[in-house]
């Protein structure tokens, strides 16, 4: 009896195996064809000289694509730069939409639906519908921004908003932070509704209420929500292209290059193909590093 | 045995259809040649249309399909296309540097045994015109049409204030202060480099007009020795004039943060007197309500070495794909576009300057900027093509870069050069 029991749990065990196996198939294929295979192609790539017009004209460098990055000046620059939006992003986006959360839990009464709705619209409308529209806010010719300093007798950059190296990357994190901070608010905005009611009746027989209580009951317990949206935050902040390709391509005079774009602009502008997959590889080893911690974290939530 | 009769029965229904399916594909055999083209044009869905109308009174079983795409955005999906396996069978392009790597490369198809078959490009277009495309002698293009670059200015605006058309780059100079001293909120010149191309090919005649053409080839062209490479000193001269524009007012504030059209539209809307802008922007101004506007040529700058009636032409047209399944009825169909009645309705409808000037003499009521285009061309001693199309890649980029930088007084145009010319020696060691 024992015997046969064994041989049918072996059974159903390997049967399973064979499931798990076939209902896998699918995915693989897909993530072979269209991540590992693209992925393994950019890694052989690094180690080649090529470009888009001469893809039949390979030349190995070695490692001399990697030496070059790190001579590269703009490499350095576009590297500053999604540090920059990083640590912009998550004060903007993170910072702000806990703060939005925090209002909208238990700072208002009435309203809450309209609110939420109101801030969390710019998310669904795309990147570059966006970009063009505060492209428009931002001109320094007939631009709102621009009109409003003026009218309250403030001045504008001589060099425009878009125009001037020294804040054109922070009006860009402005846009994205105006499109992205109603997502980060709802997000938080469910961590902050897992909070039970008991704890801060607790805590106001102790005393803590208002900011005190934001501070060592509200943000304590939803700490696991706010690293994971401060990763999603990071890991996103890393592939930013679109905003910065429609407000400046990079420019004025690579003053917003970020990996993504310079990658485009080494690859398909300069064409230097073998050199855009250097930067592309350790793009991906900056995300996989992100993308692990992501996972870590998502698993200790 | 129903259930096997009903089978037999489905099995000859399906032969049946078979066979008929396959006469009606063999007799709707049909080709599809794709021509990709820059979006924006006035008037270019009807000449397509046209086009395809007319093709097919010669060639029936062809289909014409075009796709349009934005200027800056074509420039690198065309590239993208190319290589790929669903790419255009004829495709626009400028002809300089661009066309020429496409050529080397094996992406573009050497056209040069079409010329002179029935209905062939060499039937309709010179041959000098044609070499433009050439590299190694070969053909990789047909030109349809070719742009300049003008001053267009508002007469009304200039009788009105007393004001002369510049001939010297010092008049040009002071014409800026003069308009700036009747308003000083009015932009004389508004530049629009948010794109980076507009300053491009201003430095280009300014390159022109103080380095001269002939000092220019070997720089421009990567064949000068290390040690001359991109030293001339005049072309920190030709930069230090941008500067001098800016600081005799003739731009408008930010002008690396401000988009060429809406330029285009504050000539147009009369709010700038004044705008360099290609053979394309007379059409432009014209649609946005202003056509009562006048021309000049880029300044003369006295003591330069280049001539005054030397101007501002890319040629540009239409090349094959390498890829093609179809390259005789591609470049067929390029050919045909430079045919005499195509040419005449490219002028017509697009605003075309037509590299095949056969039937110009037919176009119905010519519009004042066209005629000046095409007799201003004709009458220049020499043309000098864009350097955003004309040099090497890096160097083209650290040109435009530089312009950005120049306009933003974050680099002077000696340190421009400094960088240009750094960026070329990298260039010419990796040739």
């Amino acid at each position: 009896m024992n015997k046969n029991n064994t041989q049918t749990n072996s059974f159903s065990l390997s049967n399973d195996k064979v499931s798990a196996t076939i209902l896998l198939v699918p995915a693989l294929i897909f993530c072979t064809i269209f991540i590992f295979i693209p992925a393994i192609g950019t890694i052989v790539g690094s180690f080649y000289s090529y470009s888009l017009t001469s893809m039949n004209n390979w030349k190995w460098v070695g490692f001399g694509n990697y030496v070059k990055a790190t001579q590269d000046e703009y490499f350095w620059v576009a590297l500053k730069n999604n540090f920059i939006i990083v640590f912009a992003s998550i004060v903007l986006q993170v910072g702000v939409g806990t703060i939005l959360a925090a209002i909208l839990d238990r700072g208002i009464k009435y309203g809450r639906v309209i609110f939420r709705t109101i801030i969390f619209t710019p998310m669904v409308i795309s990147s570059v519908a966006v970009s063009l529209i505060w492209l428009i806010i931002y001109d320094p010719n007939v631009g709102i921004l621009n009109a409003i300093f003026k009218s309250i007798g403030l001045s504008t950059p001589s060099k425009g908003w878009l125009g001037d190296p020294n804040i054109s990357i922070w009006m860009i994190m402005i846009t994205a932070a105006w499109q992205n901070t109603g997502f980060m608010m709802v997000l938080i905005l469910a961590g902050l509704q897992g909070v039970s009611k008991e704890v801060y009746d607790a805590a106001e027989i102790d005393g803590a209420t208002g900011v005190k209580a934001f501070w060592y009951i509200t943000l304590p317990m939803i700490r696991n929500v706010l690293i994971v949206a401060i990763l999603i935050t990071t890991i996103g902040a890393f592939k930013v292209f679109e905003f910065i390709f429609v407000f400046t391509q990079g420019g004025p005079a690579n003053a917003t290059q970020v990996l993504g774009t310079y990658i485009y602009l080494q690859a398909f502008n300069l064409l230097h193909m073998g050199y855009a997959n250097a930067l592309s590889v350790i793009l991906l080893i900056i995300a996989l590093f992100l993308g692990w911690l992501q996972l870590k974290s998502s698993r200790k939530a | 045995m129903n259930f096997l009769k009903f089978i037999t029965k489905k099995i000859y229904l399906f032969i049946f259809s078979l066979f008929l399916s396959f006469g009606f594909i063999t007799s709707s055999y049909a080709v599809d040649i794709t021509i990709w083209d820059l979006s924006g044009r006035n008037g270019q869905d009807e000449f397509y249309d046209n086009l395809n109308k007319e093709y097919k009174k010669i060639n029936p079983d062809v289909n014409i399909i075009l796709q349009t795409f934005e200027n800056e955005a074509y420039k690198t999906q065309i590239q993208v296309a190319l290589n790929g396996n669903d790419g255009p069978d004829v495709f626009f392009n400028w002809f300089g540097e661009d066309s020429a790597r496409l050529a080397r490369a094996g992406l573009a198809l050497d056209i040069t045994p079409y010329a002179n078959v029935e209905g062939g490009y060499g039937n309709y277009i010179s041959e000098g015109l044609s070499n433009t495309t050439a590299v190694n002698g070969k053909i990789y293009g047909v030109p349809n049409t070719s742009v300049s670059k003008y001053f267009h200015y508002d007469p009304a605006f200039f009788e009105a204030n007393s004001l002369a058309v510049p001939k010297t780059f010092d008049d040009l100079l002071n014409l800026c202060r003069d308009i700036r001293a009747i308003d000083s909120s009015i932009v004389p010149w508004p530049l629009g480099n948010s794109e980076r191309w507009k300053l491009n090919h201003v430095i280009t005649m300014l390159n022109q007009r103080v380095v001269g053409e002939e000092n220019t080839a070997a720089d421009y062209n990567l064949s000068a020795s290390e040690d001359e490479l991109f030293t001339n000193p005049a072309y920190v001269e030709a930069w230090q004039k941008v500067v001098d524009l800016q600081d005799a007012g003739c731009f408008q504030d930010a002008p690396n943060a401000t988009h060429p059209e809406l330029t285009r539209s504050m000539f147009a809307s009369q709010i700038s007197p004044m705008i360099y802008c290609g053979t394309w922007c007379g059409g432009i101004f014209n649609s946005e309500g202003f056509s009562d506007f006048s021309y000049f040529r880029f300044p003369e700058v006295v003591g330069g070495a280049g001539a005054a009636t030397v101007g501002f032409l890319v040629p540009s047209g239409m090349m094959v794909s390498a890829k093609t399944a179809h390259p005789e009825i591609a470049a067929h169909v390029a050919s045909f576009m430079v045919s005499d009645d195509m040419a005449l309705q490219a002028a017509e409808l697009m605003g075309f300057m037509p590299s095949n000037p056969t039937k110009i003499g037919e176009m119905s009521n010519p519009t004042h900027w066209f005629n000046f285009y095409v007799n201003d061309i004709a009458d220049k001693t020499g043309h000098v093509n864009v350097l955003d199309v004309l040099l090497e890649a890096n160097v083209s980029n650290a040109y435009l870069d530089m312009g950005t930088e120049i306009l933003n007084r974050t680099k002077t145009p000696q340190e421009a050069m400094d960088f240009i010319r750094q960026v070329a020696l990298e260039a010419k060691a990796a040739m």
